[in-house]
């Protein structure tokens, strides 16, 4: 037999399971167009101009990968569904004297057939769909992003050799199902795949552990810093207990259900028990994948979008105050002509200065673990403190007398007392203060300081010691104090009011004529021209979100059509013999209902609570990047929450129709 | 007063635009007498399974009509069709019917638990149907894990657990090897004895012979019918093959 026979016939067979084969291929299709989409995004020049540009695309990556270990298993699981309704088929043409190396043969020419359709289709719709979306997000989100899209051909490379290797080890397995059974075996292959499965207690019981721990996690952590890292330890455990849970737990649980017969035995619980055992058998994988990507989703642009929607806050909260400037290590009456300098300039443009602050302060990097000393000396660290992240803090010392100044307070420190207030998540509560070598006696703990309101004091809180003398901290700084960072500084903070324009122009003046007069060592903040920068990052990372968020929301609807597709034919046999034996048309239609709508909410529901116990992690690492909004952040969640029930629902609702179309 | 009455029975189906018009059944008279095996035979396309369709209340005929313990079918409202069915037809397909999802015992269940009764109730009924049936060890196991034959008994006590005024059979024997026929025709005959009306529908000459009384279809009509009187099953196939000569060569029956 020649070759080109094996096409035809392998191109014959496709065309006669069009049914399923074409939402197969389809999904072959929107996956490797996903990932070449998100590869190419994650290789894109354009984000090297973005600010934070590397842990952005340190999270790209980890969403490519994502996707790939998603197209793993969702390809694997519906080829193997596809395979155990064909085996019939191969029994046939067994049967019919095709050996198994004719059988090879063809499974191969198909393999090749999907595979060369799948990949060309696939990429080249990842080439042109993917400009398309991002020239008509552009155009949607109306603000400059530094990104362009163009074809990668690493990513091209990269997506190539998965899908070659993804579709390779498929059809080994088709190869190994058909080739090791008997023509006869393979005759029955489609009734004995419907066999009860089995509850598999070990699974359940990694289900719950795992996503207990997750949960745990997300809900006890407290410092924004280790947030990080405890994020993807918790998806990660999340993610393999959503699996697990959907694949075990929903069949332990029904399975319990059946054994109470005064339940199971009820008109309703009878037909919808049974049933759903069976649908969450052949659905488990794709519930759990529909499940984890819609929390990815949701967790992805309500980040993004409280980020956007946030900007305000955002920068209110990195720059507390319209100007600062801070001179490091000031020389002989840099101070006083710097106050002159804020001041004259505030005169000319006929603006008014609001929140002065003018103090000194030295600054050092230092461990806090909630008891009577303050570790400076950061070459000790290791042997005392565990954890570095959640104990590391910033010291901040100030003199007493810009204290009075700041708050308008008339205090006076002796040589060995101290002030000290902790912003923190740990409060400062000990009556001494073990500062490097030195004591100190705690006359005052402190509730608030004026200069600390409004900061990102909660991502690594601030420690602010009061102390009788500058030389104190001068010694202090000296000592510990990493190099370039070793001596005192002058702060001026204040915000002005006027007209617009006068503001800003006074504020210019003022920043050029500082750092003509006194040079490098004066370091300028300006909120407004932050506030641009600002929009262009969380404006590219609210891009991103939404691009990312449609891919894997078209996936998840793509997933949902399959679904609905395929449990359509297998259910169609079923209502029929039901309604024989005297099952009412409403009954049939009203416990169809109920089962799809159940195997269809399921993930959106457990996505929902997903994001739920999300919602605080989300809160801190958003504090990393300023946002300390969190009931803006709950707003952007609801919002999200509900965007995604309507179209969800709407998908739901067309697809069901399909369904409907089948059973009927 | 017979169990089942049917009078005038006409059924023509209409292709969906209104085109050509097919008549399934011209006139069907007959009616079955309580604790009656009636078997109904003729050949494909003679209109069998639209005549059991419309006994079963499954499809409505054009005109005519048909009493079940002399109530008029056409009266039943369709709300109420379903559970009319159920409360008063066994069914018996050739394919089985049952569910791979339900375990035996769950699918013989199956009518009961759509009437709303309780597990005690079910199974109370359950055990004498099975014990006689020859089908306790199989209860616990799925459809596809037990043969045609015990497929088909765990179908007709599925059937008979409702305790129907009328069992309506469509081919029961049409998958099943010739010794799970007979086994299946024995077990028809001696339910039928206890005290069961019977009513199938089949081509093949072998199950009509179990009957007591055997009516031929032809062109939409009721042909011919042989009482069984005493004689044997052997007999009966005799007749009922010579029957069928004539019906298919055309001549007619003295």
């Amino acid at each position: 037999m020649s070759k080109v026979f094996y096409f035809k016939l392998a191109f014959t067979n496709l065309k006669k399971n069009h049914k399923t084969y074409i939402p197969y291929l389809l999904t072959c299709i929107i996956t490797i167009m996903m990932f070449y989409c998100l590869s190419a995004v994650s290789r894109n020049s354009g984000l090297d101009q973005m600010n934070g540009s590397e842990s952005l695309k340190w999270i790209l990556k980890y969403a490519v990968w994502t996707t790939g270990i998603f197209a793993v298993i969702f390809l694997f699981y519906t080829n193997s569904f596809l395979i155990r309704q064909r085996k019939k088929e191969f029994g046939v043409y067994q049967v019919l004297g095709m050996d198994k190396r004719n059988l090879i043969k063809m499974e191969i020419c198909e393999t090749v057939i999907t595979t060369v359709i799948g990949l060309t289709v696939g990429l080249l719709l990842g080439m042109l769909f993917g400009k398309l979306m991002f020239l008509l997000l552009l155009k949607v989100v109306q603000f400059p992003v530094p990104l362009s899209y163009s074809v990668e051909p690493v990513a091209l490379l990269q997506g190539t050799l998965l899908f070659l290797g993804i579709f390779a080890a498929t059809l080994i397995t088709n190869l190994f199902q058909v080739g090791r059974v008997k023509p006869v075996e393979l005759l029955k292959g489609e009734s004995i795949g419907e066999k009860e499965p089995k509850t598999k207690w070990l699974l359940v019981l990694v289900g719950i552990v795992t996503l207990a721990g997750g949960y745990y996690i997300a809900l006890t952590t407290e410092e924004p810093l280790t947030a990080i890292p405890k994020f993807f330890i918790a998806v990660v455990l999340v993610i393999i207990g959503t699996y697990c849970m959907f694949v075990a737990g929903s069949v332990a649980l029904l399975k319990t259900l059946k054994k109470k017969k005064k339940y199971y035995y009820k008109t309703r619980h009878f037909i919808s028990v049974s049933g759903m055992i069976y649908r969450m058998k052949q659905n488990a994988v794709g519930l759990a994948n529909i499940c984890i990507m819609s929390t990815v989703v949701l967790v992805l642009i309500t980040m993004t979008v409280s980020l956007y929607v946030g900007i305000d806050d955002v920068i209110a909260t990195r720059y507390p105050t319209d100007f600062k400037t801070e001179i490091y290590m000031p020389e002989e009456g840099a101070k006083e002509r710097a106050d002159q300098i804020v001041k004259e300039e505030a005169k000319t443009a006929d603006v008014i200065i609001k929140d002065l602050a003018e103090y000194t302060s030295g600054n050092l990097a230092c461990m806090f673990d909630g008891g009577n000393e303050i570790v400076v000396d950061m070459t000790k660290v290791d042997e005392n403190f565990s954890t570095l992240a959640e104990e590391y803090c910033q010291l901040i010392l100030l003199p007493v007398s810009d204290y009075n100044e700041l708050e308008g307070t008339d205090v006076t420190l002796s040589e060995n007392q101290v002030m000290v207030f902790s912003s923190g998540s740990k409060p400062y509560t000990a009556d001494t203060l073990k500062l490097g070598e030195n004591m100190y006696e705690v006359k005052e703990k402190l509730d608030s300081m004026r200069i600390e309101e409004g900061t990102m004091s909660n991502v690594t809180g601030n420690i602010y010691v009061i102390m009788s003398e500058e030389t104190q901290m001068d010694n202090l700084v000296r000592q510990y104090g990493i190099e370039g960072a070793n001596a005192l500084s002058y702060n001026i903070e204040f915000n002005l009011e006027g007209k617009k324009e006068a503001v800003s122009s006074a504020m210019k003046k003022m920043e050029g004529n500082i750092s003509n007069q006194i040079g490098e060592s004066a370091r300028i903040e300006i909120r407004e021209e932050h506030k641009a920068d600002f929009l262009q990052i969380d404006g590219g990372f609210l891009f991103l979100g939404i691009f990312v968020g449609s891919l894997f929301l078209m996936a998840t609807v793509l997933i949902i059509y399959y679904k609905q597709i395929s449990e359509g034919y297998s259910d169609r046999d079923r209502y029929q013999i039901m309604q024989k034996v005297g099952m009412d048309k409403r009954e049939v239609v009203r416990s169809i209902k109920s089962q799809v709508m159940t195997v269809f909410f399921l993930p959106l529901a457990a996505a929902v609570l997903h994001l739920g116990v999300a919602f605080k992690l989300m809160a801190k690492l958003l504090e990393i990047m300023y946002l300390t909004n969190v009931p803006l952040l709950a707003l952007c969640t609801g919002a999200t929450v509900l965007v995604f029930v309507v179209f969800y629902v709407l998908v739901f609702a067309v697809t069901s129709r399909e369904y409907y179309k089948i059973v009927r | 007063m017979a169990l089942l009455d049917v009078k005038n029975v006409k059924k023509i189906y209409t292709t969906r635009f209104g085109g050509s018009k097919v008549q399934a059944l011209k006139d069907v008279s007959f009616s079955v007498e309580p604790q009656e095996y009636v078997a109904i035979m003729g050949e494909s396309g003679s209109g069998k399974t639209t005549l059991l369709n419309i006994l079963a209340a499954l499809d409505k005929p054009t005109s005519g009509k048909v009493y079940l313990k002399g109530r008029d079918l056409s009266q039943v409202k369709e709300k109420e069709m379903a559970a009319f069915r159920r409360q008063n037809l066994g069914f018996v397909f050739q394919e089985f019917n049952l569910l791979d999802t339900f375990s035996v015992e769950d699918n013989i269940y199956l009518p009961l638990v759509l009437a709303g009764k309780k597990y005690e109730e079910m199974h109370k009924r359950l055990l004498p149907i099975a014990e006689h049936l020859g089908i306790m060890d199989i209860l616990k196991k799925y459809p596809y894990e037990v043969s045609g034959g015990q497929k088909q008994r765990a179908a007709v006590a599925r059937a008979l657990i409702i305790k129907p005024q009328l069992i309506l059979a469509d081919e029961p024997t049409g998958a099943l090897d010739s010794r799970a026929s007979d086994e299946l025709l024995n077990l028809f005959t001696q339910i039928n004895q206890s005290g069961q009306t019977v009513l199938m529908v089949t081509h093949s000459v072998k199950a009509a012979s179990s009957a007591k009384r055997v009516l031929f279809i032809k062109d939409g009509q009721v042909f011919h019918q042989i009482y069984r009187g005493c004689q044997t099953n052997e007999e009966m196939y005799q007749k009922i093959t010579a029957a069928l000569t004539v019906l298919t060569t055309g001549g007619e029956l003295k």
